[in-house]
């Protein structure tokens, strides 16, 4: 018994070592980043790129965020964060909405050929974003909508569709369609029970479909530096100019807080949701 | 023309014909009850009488309204469903006031009717709960409040019992029954459970393979079954079907039944005077467990019992009765003793026929032919 025990407890050692290795391994990148963005830009050319700083300095974050060269004028980050904000929240509210109310139909209305339409809407998910550049850009001259925030809402709203249209549509077929029809016997109308009934019991799945979708969409470059112009260029793009642009010596400092302001928010999103974000992702897998 | 008219109703999916020509009428405040197995169309029917399903064909009528083009909601009907379909994200009062609400109801006519009903039902200290928060019995009582809180023509309830213990079911039976002689209103419910059939209806619509096999009574049902599969579904233990010959005997015609050793009984069977003159005919008899029972416990009243001695195989008692098997026929044929009957398993025991009860089947047709 007491081999077994400390045979045990050797693997347990084991085991959580090389859990620490690995977290350490993940962990590295981010320490980096935030160390070297609260450190003169001296101490980085001088080769400390791991050492702690001997120097603390949040000068390299107010920078990034409102004085560095990014386009024309010295703004920083912030106009460009502004941007991504205005981009995401009705990208990612309509998308989730508009997917929601897709699911519904496909799961609780079903019509003919419904399920011929689920399959191009899944085809979406697929459609690599290169193959759309050029005729999505014709697309938003034709409305007027180039260069804009509202053109990039558009072009998100329409990739993103499919992907919450999967996700409720997966989780509205495991909804119970006897509420439905007692919601329909008790006089409620198409939109009613939608907002009543089945939204209501939707909080998982919006939680993934909006975690999901807030991601990408925050994190896109390639529509973004696509489809805006100076004015509505989102952060990933204004933290690319950020890099690449800089005249002169490269701000090394203000690189790393630049790039960490572009992920805080995708961050703090996690950190709070996080926790349903898994269950959500069960619940649409196993019922009950 | 009737309160609920189903005239010549179907329903198809594609080509599948799920409910053939079905024709029921429905009297103001009748107890229709429709049974029968599984996926044999009643959940179908009902649903069709709610608008929830469209009819293929024919008609379906409230009040002379015809409705098959009328939304669920302005039918005025009422359902309860198999699952309860409790709105989860609401409270009890929710629930029950939803309807109400959707039908523009005012909000302090609305409170009355829920404290109203919440009495009728015990639901009183449930009101703010969640429908998770309830137990099954508790779930099922605030879905019939939910219907209740209409005063509809029609009451649907889609086997409403069939997901409560063996004890609650019973309870609640006689609680929907209990209601229906309160209320008075027009009840179509749907069951597998043929007892809940026989104990809750005042007609029962036997069904089986999308179409309606018999309409009747309770007691019509089970006394005059018009084929072997009514016969067979209702009641329980199942009425025993007897491979028999007919033969003409003096003063009528007489049933012919083999025993295992190859020799026979020879019954007197009264009801079936009409097939005089069919010697040999080979027929299926029906006779329920409560027709062969021992000597003391068989009906004085009736005219035509009739005494066998057979061979007992099993003996089953079961409390209130005692349940006796013989072979009879190549079949095993089931007999209701009384509880403390002397009879033992491997011995020979005297059987009395109520052959006043016994019914006769062709056996192709399966259909009743005394
Ligand atoms: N959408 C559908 N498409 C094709 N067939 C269907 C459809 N819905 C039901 N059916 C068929 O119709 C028949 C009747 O179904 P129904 O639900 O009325 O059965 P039921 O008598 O209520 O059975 P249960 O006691 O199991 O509830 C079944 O054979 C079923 O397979
Ligand atoms: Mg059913």
């Amino acid at each position: 018994m007491s081999i077994a025990s400390s045979t045990h407890r050797i693997a347990r050692f084991a085991l959580y070592g090389v859990l620490a290795l690995f977290c350490l391994y993940y962990l590295m990148p981010l320490y980096v980043m935030v160390v070297n963005s609260l450190k003169p830009l001296s101490e980085i050319t001088s080769g400390g790129m791991i050492a702690l700083p001997k120097e603390w300095t949040v000068a390299p974050w107010r920078n990034a965020w409102s004085e560095a060269q990014v386009g024309v004028e010295a703004t920083g980050m912030r106009p460009y964060f502004i941007n991504s904000f205005l981009m995401v929240i009705p990208a990612v509210a309509i998308a989730t909405i508009l997917g929601a109310l897709n699911g519904y139909v496909l799961t609780k209305w079903t019509f003919k050929g419904s399920t011929i339409l689920f399959g191009f809407l899944l085809f979406g998910c697929f459609i690599p974003f290169q193959i759309v550049l050029i005729p999505m850009a014709r697309a938003l001259g034709m409305m007027g909508l180039a260069g804009t925030v509202p053109g990039l809402i558009f072009v998100h709203v329409v990739y993103g569709i499919s992907f919450s249209t999967l996700y409720f549509r997966n989780y509205y077929a495991a909804f119970p369609t006897e509420l439905v029809r007692a919601a329909q016997i008790d006089g409620a109308g198409f939109f009613t029970i939608f907002f009543r009934i089945l939204l209501p019991n939707s909080g998982p799945i919006a939680v993934v479909c909006v975690i999901w979708l807030f991601t990408n969409i925050w994190n896109d470059f390639l529509f973004g530096a696509s489809f805006s112009d100076f004015n509505s260029q989102p952060m990933t793009v204004a933290l690319n100019n950020l890099v690449q642009s800089s005249t002169g010596v490269q701000e090394y400092n203000v690189h790393f807080a630049g790039a960490i302001i572009a992920a805080l928010p995708t961050l703090l999103v996690y950190i709070v949701a996080g926790r349903f974000f898994v269950r959500g992702l069960m619940s649409g897998s196993v019922k009950g | 023309m009737s309160f609920l008219d189903i005239d010549k109703a179907t329903k198809s999916y594609g080509a599948v014909r799920v409910l053939n020509e079905t024709d029921i009428s429905v009297e103001e405040g009748e107890f229709l009850v429709l049974v029968g197995p599984s996926g044999c169309g009643k959940s179908t029917l009902l649903n069709m009488i709610a608008g929830l399903e469209g009819v293929s064909s024919g008609e379906i009528r409230i009040r002379d309204r015809r409705m098959n083009d009328i939304k669920p909601a302005d039918r005025n009907i009422a359902m309860v469903f198999q699952s309860y379909a409790l709105y989860p994200n609401m409270t009890v009062r929710s629930n029950i006031s939803f309807g109400m609400e959707m039908h523009g109801v005012r909000k302090a006519k609305r409170e009355e009717k829920i404290a109203e009903i919440a009495e009728l039902l015990q639901l009183t200290p449930f009101l703010d709960r969640k429908p998770g928060q309830l137990s099954g019995g508790q779930r099922q009582r605030v879905a019939m409040g939910r219907a209740l809180t209409r005063d509809p023509d029609v009451f649907l309830f889609d086997e409403p019992l069939s997901n409560l213990d063996a004890k609650l079911r019973v309870d609640m039976r006689t609680e929907i029954k209990k209601l229906h002689q309160k209320l008075g209103t027009t009840i179509v419910y749907v069951t597998h459970d043929q007892i809940e059939a026989l104990t809750l209806s005042t007609r029962i619509a036997v069904m089986f393979g999308g179409e309606v096999q018999q309409l009747g009574t309770p007691q019509e049902i089970y006394d005059n079954p018009t084929n072997m599969f009514v016969a067979g579904f209702m009641g329980s233990p199942a009425m025993n079907l007897l491979p028999a010959t007919l033969r003409d005997a003096e003063g009528g015609v007489a049933v012919e039944l083999a025993l295992p050793d190859s020799s026979y009984i020879s019954l007197p069977f009264p009801r079936g005077a009409t097939l005089s003159g069919q010697d040999g005919r080979a027929i299926v008899l029906g006779i329920r467990p409560e027709a062969m029972t021992d000597p003391e416990s068989a009906d004085a009243e009736s005219p035509a019992i009739h005494q066998a001695e057979l061979s007992i195989d099993v003996i089953e008692p079961a409390g209130s009765d005692t349940y006796v098997t013989v072979s009879l026929c190549g079949k095993d044929a089931i007999g209701r003793f009384r509880a403390n009957t002397s009879a033992r398993a491997g011995a020979r025991f005297p059987f009395s026929f109520d052959m006043a009860k016994a019914v006769a089947f062709d056996p192709e047709t399966e259909q009743r032919i005394d």
